[in-house]
């Protein structure tokens, strides 16, 4: 039950009704009237219980798009249901509009429009819905909430697919220079050819010279079908904000562009989100549902809170992939994290796998090292300048265990992870 | 004068075309006229009314007739006062008593006697109750309704006048006798049948007499100018002044003192004063506001309570260490920090190999290769210039270092003081950036 400005408004007006008649009857009598409006109003309300509620629309946006959720209200009742409806979402939905106006006749039905424009990735589901159904006199209303469930899943971003095409681009230029003619343990036989100066004589296939009265050479070209698997750390570190951002965004944005990439150079990938147990996991996804899974799996993904146990992780992949493939871990160059965790396990991971590690690179301590001026620039100059060091003795100390290090700045992590990916590929080190 | 300052002038020329290119872009940040202007429109509404309201104020106390607490007070020699009026009286031979009370000026009354009621707006229904009874003749002097209904029977305060001067038209011997009078201000009066009546404006007259019991006669003047010390000697009003009081063989003159608080009709409080209808309309607004405050009370649907995601800065550990070399000012950590950044960056530069960095046994050769690129970057510079310890100045106006400063900067001890190592990050600034140009 709720009450209407309009009785306050009438038991305002009715202040004055005592003055003219002084007598405690009076102001019984006047609140008689009232309430007893209030209860017919009541009596008369269209019935909230009978409406029914369906829902349709979108069940996942990108981030920064907008969402469209319908709700359809069905009066199975036999009273006109008039007053105000809202559609309750978390704030983070930024549902609109708040409250919308409903007049429901019987037997019919209302579509109410509810645009969401959620402000962070994740699954946003509808709370409830608050309807509150006026009487004819205006001045009572009955008030209930139903539920009507719904999600709409909020996907990452991927603001970095503005630079797809150009990494395509890249690769297609790779793949089409099928003339390397050097042989990797990367490279797969792609076909004979007429021998044209200019090309190595060491890679003239002489049987097949021998057959024809021409000169025929071998083409080699980067090997298709290698596996990748992405591993992305959610663990602490993954909670850090570069710029205004999670460090874990920046990572899944960098995921993203290279599991596009790769699935287009048909390799496959597979995804796997890591703390302390597997929060997300894409396998054997086909190449035209690979992205579609990927943000899917990624959408609800929050950085933890905890240590991750990089030997689980390890230990983890080992026991799904058994042939050799790219594990990109995507994580943070931590001292701490990273001697006391990784390193100790790296020589089982890069013994069967190549391992490649991207990490975000905070713009901020760059800034703080260029600082000069006063003596508080000088001492943040310091303090960033020990961090860059032991960021680059880290990725030293990686490197000599045959691990790749791409670390960029957020705005650069993704290209830069593709960058170094197309370099394998070329070099056949896949 | 104008003549040094023109380097500066291209600068402040420049100034006010960026500082106005935002102000005229599309849906940039208004400016403070506009903002002042919205606000204007905004709130003028609530400034008229303001206004106007403060106009009326000022109107209504410019229009309310001055009142002392000396007013028509035979003691007073002020403006306001009746002192020239009662001294005129006692030297006419009638003697003038001065009462500050009703129930005084009641004992001092006789069949004699004139009593004139001044300020009677302090009065209670006692005293003009009392009053009443009273024998001999009254003068009301600018009666409240309360003192005129109580005590002129049949005169009602009808309206007020404005003109001054006037003749009395009427056949009551001290007004005819007085001629015209400067009333000022006035009340006039609806009088009933058998009244005399004198002084009138559109009909009203300004002085009443009436009769009571036959002998007694309730004389009421609208204005209180006539017996003032600053009007009294204008037109006729000594005259009708005197003529009113002077009438009978004495003169009471009641100039009633505040009443006590709560003497005057005992212990009703606000309760007792406050209509019963009243009571329950301001009840009925409690009510009214209970039922407003229900109806805003209620809410639409719940209130949703989220996680919200963890913020917490990269670079905070960073600059938490920053502060703490601040703090303790480590200034030998800070140091060693910018050197070590420096010889990595340095390094690769010289064509050595990365190792060398912070391989200390590399220092000699380290320092010896970076002077001699930053000498060649100073090409023409006179090689006495290494003294030890300092640096000179190129011919390009560059710094120019010896391989004593350079290996002060690149291994030296801990600088002494802040100013220290704020130079030393300058100095490794500039080797940096002389090798890098060389």
């Amino acid at each position: 039950m709720a009450l209407t400005g309009r009785l306050g408004l009438l038991a305002l007006l009715g202040a004055v009704v005592p003055i003219v008649w002084p007598s405690w009857w009076t102001l019984a009598a006047l609140w008689g009237v009232l309430l007893a409006a209030v209860a017919l109003d009541l009596a008369l309300a269209g019935n909230v219980r009978a409406l029914r509620l369906h829902r349709e629309g979108d069940t996942s946006v990108r981030l920064g798009g907008t969402a469209r959720v319908s709700l359809i209200v069905e009066n199975t009742g036999r009273r006109r249901v008039r007053g105000v409806l809202r559609d309750v979402w978390p704030p983070s939905a930024a549902a609109g509009p708040r409250t919308v106006r409903l007049d429901v006749p019987a037997g019919e039905r209302r579509r109410v429009e509810t645009t969401l424009v959620p402000t962070r990735r994740g699954d946003r589901q509808s709370v409830t819905v608050t309807i509150r159904s006026r009487g004819p006199l205006g001045l009572a209303a009955r008030q209930l909430s139903r539920r009507a469930p719904w999600t709409v899943r909020v996907l990452p971003a991927f603001p970095s697919r503005r630079h797809l095409p150009g990494k395509l681009a890249k690769l297609r230029e790779l793949t089409g220079q099928q003339v390397a003619l050097i042989r990797g343990q990367g490279t797969e036989f792609d076909s004979l050819r007429e021998y044209v100066d200019g090309d190595d004589v060491r890679s003239i296939d002489w049987r097949a010279t021998a057959r024809r009265r021409d000169v025929v050479v071998r083409t080699w070209r980067p090997e298709r079908d290698r596996r990748i698997y992405l591993v992305l750390d959610t663990g602490r570190t993954s909670a850090g904000r570069v710029g205004d951002i999670p460090r874990l965004d920046c990572s899944m944005d960098a995921a993203l562009l290279l599991g596009a990439l790769a699935s287009r150079a048909g390799d496959r990938v597979d995804l796997l989100a890591y703390d302390r147990r597997v929060r997300a996991r894409v396998e054997g996804a086909s190449r035209t549902d690979l992205l579609p899974a990927m943000v899917r799996a990624m959408a609800p993904l929050e950085p933890e809170l905890i240590e991750s146990d990089a030997a689980g992780m390890v230990s983890t992949l080992m026991s799904r992939v058994r042939q050799r493939c790219l594990v990109v871990l995507l994580t943070e160059l931590n001292a701490a994290a990273i001697e006391e965790g990784l390193l100790p396990l790296l020589p089982r991971l890069t013994a069967r796998h190549l391992v490649m590690v991207a990490a975000v690179a905070d713009p901020r301590v760059e800034e703080m090292a260029a600082a000069r001026g006063d003596l508080a620039a000088v001492y943040d100059a310091a303090a960033a300048e020990r961090a860059r060091a032991e960021r680059r003795r880290l990725t030293a100390e990686l490197r000599g265990y045959g691990v790749e290090v791409v670390d960029a700045p957020p705005a650069e992590i993704a290209p830069a992870l593709a960058d170094a990916y197309l370099a394998l590929k070329a070099a056949g080190r896949l | 004068m104008t003549s040094t300052l023109t380097p500066g002038a291209p600068q402040t020329a420049g100034a006010p075309q960026t500082a106005g290119a935002p102000s005229a872009g599309e849906g940039a940040e208004p400016t403070a006229g506009q903002v002042a202007r919205r606000r204007w429109r905004a709130s003028r509404g609530v400034v008229a009314v303001v206004l106007a309201l403060v106009v009326i104020a000022v109107i209504l106390a410019a229009l309310r007739p001055e009142s002392s607490w000396q007013n028509l007070d035979p003691q007073s020699a002020s403006p306001g006062g009746s002192r020239a009026l009662a001294e005129i009286l006692r030297q006419r031979g009638t003697p003038v008593a001065v009462s500050r009370s009703a129930g005084d000026a009641a004992e001092r009354a006789t069949a004699t006697s004139v009593t004139v009621i001044t300020r009677s707006e302090r009065l209670t229904d006692s005293d003009i109750d009392r009053l009443r009874r009273i024998p001999g003749d009254l003068v009301l002097v600018a009666p409240s309704r309360r003192v005129l209904t109580g005590l002129a029977p049949g005169v009602q305060v009808a309206s007020s006048s404005f003109e001054d001067t006037d003749a009395p038209d009427c056949t009551l011997q001290a007004a005819v006798l007085a001629g015209n009078v400067d009333f000022g201000q006035s009340d006039t009066y609806e009088v009933p049948p058998g009244a005399t009546a004198c002084y009138r404006v559109e009909g009203l007259p300004r002085l009443v007499q009436v009769r009571l019991d036959g002998a007694r006669t309730v004389t009421v003047l609208g204005s209180s100018r006539p017996f003032t010390n600053e009007y009294l000697d204008d037109e006729g009003n000594a005259a009708l002044a005197m003529n009113l009081a002077g009438a009978r063989a004495s003169v009471v003159w009641l100039i009633p003192d505040l009443p006590d608080p709560g003497s005057a009709s005992g212990d009703r409080t606000l309760g007792d004063l406050v209509p019963f209808g009243v009571k329950l309309f301001f009840l009925q607004l409690v009510l009214a506001v209970v039922a407003v405050a229900v109806w805003r009370a209620r809410r639409l649907g719940p209130v949703v309570a989220e996680a919200l995601p963890v913020v917490v800065r990269s670079a905070e550990t960073v600059e938490g260490r920053a502060r703490l070399y601040r703090a303790h000012h480590a200034r030998d950590r800070a140091a060693d920090a910018l050197r070590a950044g420096a010889r990595d960056r340095l390094v690769p530069l010289l064509g050595l190999p990365r190792s060398a960095a912070q391989d200390p046994n590399a220092a000699r050769e380290i320092v010896t290769a970076v002077a001699q690129r930053v000498r060649a970057a100073g090409a023409g510079a006179p090689p006495g210039a290494a003294q030890t310890g300092t640096f000179s100045t190129g011919p390009d106006g560059r710094l120019l270092y010896d391989e004593a400063t350079i290996g002060a900067a690149l291994y030296g001890p801990e600088p002494a003081d802040d100013a220290g190592l704020v130079w030393l990050s300058d100095v490794l600034d500039d080797l940096e950036r002389q090798v890098r140009q060389s």
